[in-house]
């Protein structure tokens, strides 16, 4: 019981990770209304930023935060470019096939640049063990979750509060209601996919202090943990996005713990099989844009 | 004159794709070296792969981007059954390209009533547990180890051991794909798919019953990879996870991307440009997975329907709703 509480903590960690994965995946798909394939690439590219600012300049983690943050929304802006912008009329398969072919693109050059090799990441958080009661909490996790809750809170300032995060709804909601009240659209999109991409970078560093190690090949994965949680939301609610990627974390690591660590990436795939069957279109009953 | 012009071509059309299986078929008579014959090989065997991928992408218009499970499956179902049991390859043939496709009937089965992008992540995923099935499933697969000294099929006398044999089977393969392929496109199953393509609400007004033909297409599409997966396995001799990751998932898929979507002949051409290209690029080693990324954007850029696509298919894309804007301007 005591283990299992455990793990249960670990989970929890683990999904507000996946949370805020989900949530940048969650914007990118909702603003731009076009599905993303490199978002597990911005998410390592966000990794190995913190980590070359951690060895450049020194062990803090807001420093962390800003250069995986912008080195994610220059990204970003890349994918926006090459794989969006010519696009908006297209069949949707043509610009869904030019992000995985960025996707090849930045993950090969990722192995070139950073080397095949697992990296160690730095010591940023002088981890310590708390015990309440029976539960084992150590520093880390006290950090991810920290981050993620901020950033989250942050973001839904941003969206309700501020005139481009109304903007971004707006273009969310109906992209040519948007443009005829005089909203530019193109360059909304081009905000709201970098939000999401730079939110996407942040949770990548905070998975790889997480784990304490970052691989230029850790993106496949996560990109696809990403869109399961998401599916919850329908892949454009916010809000529920959040709430899949922590119920993916938690089955994640409940799952680990019945059987063996290799399995770990199966168990997202039999929750995104489940959620398809259950209700496909998401929990969040938002008529009009879909993807 | 363009009568004319077809009267002098006709012949050639007639004939020409049987002159064309004559000289592959004397190729390796031909070719000396070995090196070359692998390459032909590799062409071959992925000009069939990719055409499988492309009955399921081009010609029904869903995205399966994990093609390289189906392949694993077919491998392995090959690989086990012949070293665990010593069944003949000639009958582990279609068993291995049963299995895929139920297995691919496993995979459209929650989708069929959904949009293209969650088919093609679960594909992807779908693809990635079989390889990490693949992995550490050690008691049957043989885990990181893989699977040594795989039988060569044998047939009468001959042994095919080596590539210059071995390239037969994969000609024979590829024909029977083709010809295959080339009947069922032009029969009502063939139709209904590309009735799918162009516009699923309408071939679905239309009496088509768009589940069940969707489920066929993957079927078919996944069992073509198995077969090709289980005539892999004993020309390599050796198999272990590592071949069937993403990443060959996504070069299968940009082979068909190069050829062309939707055309019977495109894949062929997709896979000798990407195999010939993989061995001029060989020199530049990593470099060579961002050039096939770079490629697959600039064909979505410049030419998304292929080097061989029709540009008034739907897959073309920009095009057509230039034209149709047109329209609308006069």
């Amino acid at each position: 019981m005591e283990y299992l509480l455990n793990q249960l903590v670990n989970g929890i960690c683990q999904g507000a990770i996946y949370a805020m994965m989900a949530i940048g995946y969650s914007v990118v798909v909702g603003v731009v209304g076009m599905v993303t394939f490199t978002h597990g690439e911005v998410i390592m590219i966000g990794a190995f930023a913190a980590y070359y600012a951690f060895e450049m300049a020194g062990n803090h983690i807001l420093l962390g935060i800003i250069f995986s943050f912008s080195a994610a929304w220059l990204v970003g802006v890349c994918v926006y470019k090459i794989c969006y912008e010519q696009f908006f009329n297209a069949p949707r398969n043509i610009s869904m096939l030019c992000t995985i072919g960025f996707s090849m693109v930045v993950k090969n050059l990722a192995q070139i640049v950073f080397g095949p090799n697992q990296k160690p990441m730095l010591n940023i958080v002088d981890n310590k063990i708390y015990k309440l009661g029976v539960v084992q909490i150590s520093t880390v996790q006290i950090v991810v979750v920290i981050t993620v809750v901020v950033s989250a809170t942050v973001l839904s300032f941003f969206f309700n509060k501020t005139r481009w995060g109304i903007r971004l709804r707006a273009v969310s909601q109906d992209k040519t209601a948007a443009y005829m009240v005089g909203v530019n659209v193109k360059r909304t999109a081009m905000v709201g996919n970098c939000v999401g991409c730079a939110l996407a970078g942040v949770s990548g560093m905070l998975l790889s202090i997480y784990y304490q190690t970052l691989q230029a090949t850790m993106g496949g994965s996560l990109g696809m943990k990403a869109f399961s949680s998401s599916v919850l939301g329908g892949l454009t609610d916010i809000r529920f996005s959040a709430l899949g990627g922590l119920c993916l974390g938690v089955i994640e690591t409940l799952g680990i713990t019945v059987s063996s660590a290799s399995f770990r990436d199966i168990f997202a795939f039999i929750f995104l099989i489940l959620m398809l069957l259950i209700r496909p279109e998401g929990f969040a009953s938002k008529k009009g844009a879909r993807p | 004159m363009k009568d004319k012009l077809y009267g002098v071509l006709a012949p050639v059309k007639k004939y020409g794709l049987f002159v064309a299986i004559g000289i592959l078929a004397l190729l390796p008579m031909v070719v000396s070296k070995t090196y070359i014959l692998g390459l032909l090989c590799r062409v071959l065997m992925y000009a069939t792969l990719a055409g499988s991928l492309n009955v399921i992408n081009g010609y029904s218009g869903q995205m399966c981007i994990g093609h390289a499970g189906f392949f694993c499956i077919g491998s392995y179902v090959e690989a086990i059954l012949a070293t665990r049991m010593g069944i003949s390859f000639w009958v582990l043939l279609p068993l291995a390209g049963a299995a895929a496709a139920l297995m691919g009937l496993f995979v459209a089965l929650p989708t069929l009533k959904m949009r293209g992008v969650y088919l093609a992540i679960i594909t992807l995923g779908f693809s990635e547990i079989i390889r990490l099935l693949a992995l550490n499933w050690t008691d049957v697969t043989g885990g990181a180890m893989g699977i040594k000294n795989i039988p060569v099929p044998r047939l009468g006398g001959i042994e095919f051991s080596n590539a210059r044999t071995y390239y037969y089977i994969f000609l024979a393969i590829a024909v029977l794909f083709l010809f295959i392929t080339r009947r069922v496109i032009r029969s009502r199953l063939g139709r209904a798919w590309m009735s799918i393509r162009e516009d699923q609400l309408a071939a679905r007004s239309l009496g088509v019953n768009t589940p069940a033909y969707k489920a066929v297409n993957f079927m078919y599409g996944a069992f073509w990879a198995g077969i090709i997966g289980a005539a892999y396995a004993p020309y390599a001799r050796f198999i272990d996870s590592t071949i069937y990751t993403l990443d060959e998932g996504f070069n299968i898929l940009s082979m068909v991307i190069v050829g062309g979507m939707g055309t019977l002949t495109g894949p062929l051409a997709g896979s000798v440009v990407i195999n010939v290209l993989t061995e001029l690029l060989r020199p530049i080693g990593q470099w060579r997975m961002v050039a096939y990324g770079v490629l697959i954007i600039v064909m979505m850029w410049f030419r998304p329907q292929g080097l061989i696509g029709a540009s008034d298919s739907v897959l073309a894309g920009r095009d057509i709703k230039m034209k149709k804007s047109g329209e609308g301007a006069k």
